[in-house]
């Protein structure tokens, strides 16, 4: 019965999955760290720079590929041929660059968020990244904060089942004491230092 | 099984109403590129080989025992390699779309390099003369596309029947647009 008064308060939302697609648990799992990660701290602020790094590179190498295909549909092709040339390769460059981004630079975070203690300048970013290999339980969480004097990061490895029921709906409450658990760790720690 | 997969639309559903905007700009860019690499594929084709069609398919049985319908051609089109008596190209004639896959029989070349050529499908009777536009006796360089150097068979058979059966096509690809656009990553 408990359960049916959590579908009617939280009824927005009740995340519920396909427990055995390992993408779309991981996902899921994701989406939760990052609500709990910033819900219940205000002074953390999203920042969307990897995403939109990302984002940019697509949008240019589509653009890059309309164009080609205008610029050829428009001067059939022997006429084309130097321009068509460029585009190629700068849509294969943009590509790889795309994917250097993507494998070095963003590798798994799903989350970046900035905090700005109220009264001083010094600001400490928090990046959330996850992993969870193919046909694996095993869900890796790490948690890493980074401010003037350096940074650090934690890793909880845990069985995915530990945050899912067996209806497949991601329990916030336990995914909430996980993150919690990482953050507070991570804030005590650089506070002593 | 019915239910089963109604709820599996479910949840992709699911997942797909929780995305936020960059998630769903992101989805619509992962497809775009799909498409996308697809075309600059085909566009390094044409720059790599010089030939505006550089696959094409064998649409008729007149080049038999050579090739047959549906084999896949791999054409070049370098303006260094003249075509030669016995060479098999592809030519399209003004007017027509399609591609035409017949051998070289006769050739004239002039001193300034203009070319004329005739060609003939290996298992017709005639010449192509009666393939040619109204008034037309030769092919020059400009309607070939390209001179065959290799060739995958039955591979081509595909596109026939899509062709054939256009809406089979779209349907295909309508649903791989959908399962692309709603499956995250």
């Amino acid at each position: 019965m408990a359960k049916k008064d959590d579908k009617t308060q939280a009824a927005d939302e009740l995340v519920k999955v396909n427990k055995w697609d390992g993408s779309a648990v991981k996902h899921a799992l994701d989406d939760a760290v990052k609500t709990c990660l910033l819900g219940d701290r205000p002074q953390l602020k999203e920042q969307f720079g990897l995403v939109n790094t990302r984002l940019v590179l697509c949008a240019l190498a589509v653009g890059v590929a309309i164009m080609a295909h205008a610029w050829d549909f428009t001067h059939p092709f022997p006429q084309s041929k130097p321009v068509l040339l460029f585009s190629v390769l700068a849509y294969f460059a943009l590509m790889g660059v795309l994917t250097l981004h993507t494998t070095f630079r963003e590798k798994g975070t799903f989350v970046v968020a900035v905090q700005k203690d109220a009264g001083t300048k010094a600001s400490r970013t928090w990046e959330a990244s996850s992993d969870m290999k193919k046909y694996d339980d095993k869900y890796m969480l790490t948690l890493g904060v980074r401010d003037g004097r350096g940074q650090r990061e934690q890793t909880s490895i845990k069985s995915c089942a530990a945050f899912i029921d067996a209806n497949g709906i991601i329990l916030d409450n336990l995914v909430a004491n996980e993150v919690n658990r990482l953050y507070n760790s991570l804030a005590a720690e650089k506070k002593d230092k | 099984m019915g239910i089963a997969s109604i709820l599996q639309v479910d949840e992709m559903l699911g997942d797909f109403n929780r995305m936020n905007k960059r998630q769903s700009l992101y989805q619509v860019l992962s497809f775009a590129m799909i498409v996308s690499s697809a075309l600059m594929i085909w566009k390094g084709l044409m720059v790599v080989t010089g030939s505006e069609s550089p696959i094409v398919v064998v649409l008729s049985g007149s080049m038999e025992p050579a090739f047959h319908r549906g084999d896949l051609l791999f054409l070049t089109n370098y303006k260094e390699e003249p075509v030669r008596v016995g060479e098999i190209v592809v030519f399209k004639v003004e007017g027509r779309d399609i591609p035409i896959v017949h051998r070289v029989i006769k050739l004239h070349e002039k001193e300034d390099g203009t070319v004329k050529f005739l060609t003939k499908g290996d298992n017709n009777n005639v010449d192509d003369r009666g393939l040619y536009a109204p008034g037309q006796l030769w092919l020059t360089k400009k309607d070939i596309v390209g001179r065959a150097r290799g060739f995958l068979p039955y591979v081509g058979i595909i596109t026939i029947f899509m062709n054939e059966y256009p809406k089979v096509k779209w349907a295909i690809l309508s649903i791989l647009a959908i399962f692309v656009l709603l499956h995250r990553e």
